[in-house]
């Protein structure tokens, strides 16, 4: 892989260089400029970063990150960078400098915000690390398997090329199981159900992998007599890779699915299955990538399930969990999409023992799945040694279920789990949830 | 009329406040984007927490697992300030009581020796010299060489002033414009998203 990067780098012209530089230029804007010219180099956030505190080494420090970008950005846009660079830190964009970035910001973040919180300053760095991933996408540099990830989306509306009749099937078997499961012929997984006040989207690997978790939340509506739907063509996949390779109009793109079958369907709430990117990219980044306002509300699921309970839709008993469970926080629900509390008001009523990870919520530490590191193999050795910090927060809890409600999280937890011998169980929120359901049908099923 | 070492600190001053208000302008410059997603939280809120709450040590491990360095860089800073403030009085030829120079002589100490530990640190922990440029280690002296001479006064100490307000706009020491320019949008970003303050838009 270290190859690949080297023949392209070589192959890299002057026009391609001047190219990645104007695309960097163009993302800044007044914000990340300010950031550019903030950092003091107190090297405070350091152990802030699960890649710096797992390999305690320069290049891991996320102002080091920070500062191959800065440096490039002196020596082009300041005259004190043009002037004085050996003083300042100045370096001109070069093959050298395009190497460090790539290194920097493909193969030693995951974005997932800890070190913004943790700076003496308060640099929102994933902002600029996101710049800089846009410039090199520009240049051809996104990783090749992170951008066919996106590719996928584009071409057949879903990451993972999954053909509509597949996706038809794989719904009207879990539909199957479903009924068996609740005693009800009429539990139902609508499809294209126009109307439908929600529109519910999932990722992909719950259509290939993980079924067991949308039949879950496919029980949770059902037992709070939600009108939803899921959409049969574009517009049921959650996820946006393009987040990660920060191409802002292929992000739109994929984006527009689900605004599309939101009016196709005529729904009123848009609604995240369990995952985090999922989420910031529909409820944050899709009006930014679109430049316009939805006219619905996008909520998580986790949001819904709270709602549900509390206003006594659904009944839950907590005794049907009765092993420790603890609660990972994906970066992208939680630190950038600000919801932390739902799914713990949801858990402390659907568990007996909920035992919460040391640091929590706002200050969570990434799996070291984020970022898109799932989908770029090179890095698979880094991120599973970034993982480490996280799988000793879990070994620390004591328990045998780790709650994620995220499906990206979820497969790096389930390698960390091999990986670091934690012999936990990975479970959804919803499906601790249609764990714990108590409802009249259910009583005769599951007496 | 004022004396050529006065008229030199005015001058050096004017530049360094000229210099930061460009780099502000051209910062801003560069645009401004509109936001479409709808708030979940309150800016305003946010920023208030991230000028307060987010800077505490519950609030923030950095702080937590480097008390020394966070206590050093508060009484750094708190000699820089008050070694500003005996700078203008003696520009405006107001002599402080004694009641208010004890404590003002005692923030210089305590900030002279905190950004001598502030370099000594740098100098000596190979992971933060490796991340340091020329520029950190001139931004150090000069402020600290400043601070420590303002418990003296005099001739070398207006120098020193001079010296260390011409470098303002060169080098990092911007950080004292961009500083509240960064956390306030940090404090904006997380705010809106209802992240800051802790709890925010989902608490119940
Ligand atoms: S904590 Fe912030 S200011 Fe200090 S080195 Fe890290 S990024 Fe720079
Ligand atoms: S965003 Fe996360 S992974 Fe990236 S440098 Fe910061 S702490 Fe490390």
């Amino acid at each position: 892989m270290a190859v690949d990067l080297e023949l392209k780098l070589a192959a890299l012209t002057e026009a391609t260089l001047a190219k990645g530089l104007a695309v960097f230029r163009q993302h800044l804007q007044g914000a990340e400029v300010s950031y550019l010219n903030a950092c003091v180099r107190c090297g405070l956030c350091a152990d802030s970063c699960h890649y710096h505190r797992a390999e305690p080494e320069l290049e891991n420090v996320p102002a080091r990150k920070l500062d191959h970008i800065a440096a490039v950005f002196r020596a082009h846009c300041t005259p004190a960078g043009r002037m004085l660079p050996g003083l300042v830190g100045a370096k001109r964009w070069d093959r050298d400098m395009v190497r460090a970035w790539v290194d920097a910001v493909f193969g030693r973040c995951s974005l997932c915000g800890r070190c913004s919180i943790n700076c003496t300053i308060g640099i929102p760095m994933p902002s600029l690390f996101r710049a800089a991933r846009r410039a090199l996408g520009a240049m051809g540099l996104v990783p090749d398997d992170l951008q066919a990830t996106v590719e996928n989306s584009l071409q057949h509306g879903n990451n993972m090329a999954i053909e509509r009749e597949e996706w038809v099937e794989t719904l009207e078997w879990i539909e199957e199981e479903l009924q068996a499961e609740t005693g009800d012929p009429g539990a139902r997984i609508p499809i294209d159900q126009q109307g439908a006040r929600c529109l519910f989207t999932v990722n992909p690997r719950e259509a290939k992998f993980f079924p067991l978790s949308l039949q879950a939340s496919a029980k949770v509506f059902w037992a709070a007599g939600e009108d939803w739907t899921l959409a049969s063509d574009a517009g049921w996949d959650l996820t946006n890779y393009a987040l990660f390779t920060c191409e802002d109009d292929q992000a739109a793109a994929i984006v527009k699915n689900l605004t599309d079958a939101m009016t196709r369907l005529g729904c009123q709430v848009l609604v995240i299955g369990e995952c985090g990117h999922g989420y910031q990219s529909a409820r944050w980044m899709g009006p930014e990538w679109l430049k316009q306002a939805f006219p619905f509300p996008v909520v998580s699921i986790l949001e819904l399930m709270d709602e549900y309970l509390e206003e006594g839709r659904i009944h839950v008993d907590p005794t049907r969990n009765p092993h420790p469970v603890t609660l990972h926080d994906p970066c992208n629900l939680v630190r950038h999409g600000g919801i932390s509390e739902p799914q713990r008001r949801v858990l402390r009523r659907s568990v007996s023992n909920l035992v919460e990870m040391a640091p929590k919520g706002l200050e969570n530490y990434c799996c070291g799945g984020g970022g898109g590191q799932l989908a770029m193999g090179q890095y698979r050795h880094r991120r599973l040694k970034a993982g480490g910090i996280k799988a000793n927060q879990i070994r620390a809890t004591g328990a045998r279920i780790v709650a994620a409600p995220c499906h990206n999280c979820i497969d790096q937890l389930g390698e960390l789990n091999k990986e670091y011998q934690l012999k936990v169980q990975i479970k959804t929120v919803a499906e601790l949830v249609a764990a714990a359901l108590v409802t009249p049908l259910l009583a005769e099923v599951q007496p | 009329m004022p004396s050529p070492l006065v008229f030199g600190v005015l001058a050096s001053a004017a530049w360094a406040v000229t210099g930061l208000a460009l780099l502000r302008i051209e910062a801003s410059a560069y645009g401004r984007r509109a936001l479409h997603a709808a708030p979940a939280g309150d800016p305003a809120a946010g920023v208030r927490y991230a000028f307060t709450g987010a800077m505490r040590p519950g609030a923030k491990e950095s702080v937590r697992e480097h008390l020394h360095s966070y206590v050093a860089g508060l009484a750094y800073h708190a000699g820089i300030f008050a070694a500003l403030g005996l700078l203008v009085c003696t520009l405006v030829g107001w002599s402080p009581p004694g009641l208010v120079r004890m404590p003002v002589q005692a923030f210089l100490g305590l900030g002279a020796l905190s950004g001598s530990s502030l370099l000594l640190k740098r100098l000596l922990q190979p992971e933060l010299r490796g991340l340091s440029h020329p520029d950190d280690f001139v931004s150090n002296l000069l402020a600290t060489v400043f601070v420590a001479l303002a418990q003296i006064g005099g001739t070398v100490w207006l120098l020193s002033a001079m010296a260390l307000l011409i470098y303002v706009p060169l080098g990092k020491l911007r950080h004292s414009v961009f500083f509240f320019v960064a956390r306030k949008n940090l404090g904006a970003f997380f705010g809106r998203r209802g992240v800051f303050p802790p709890g925010g838009a989902h608490g119940r």
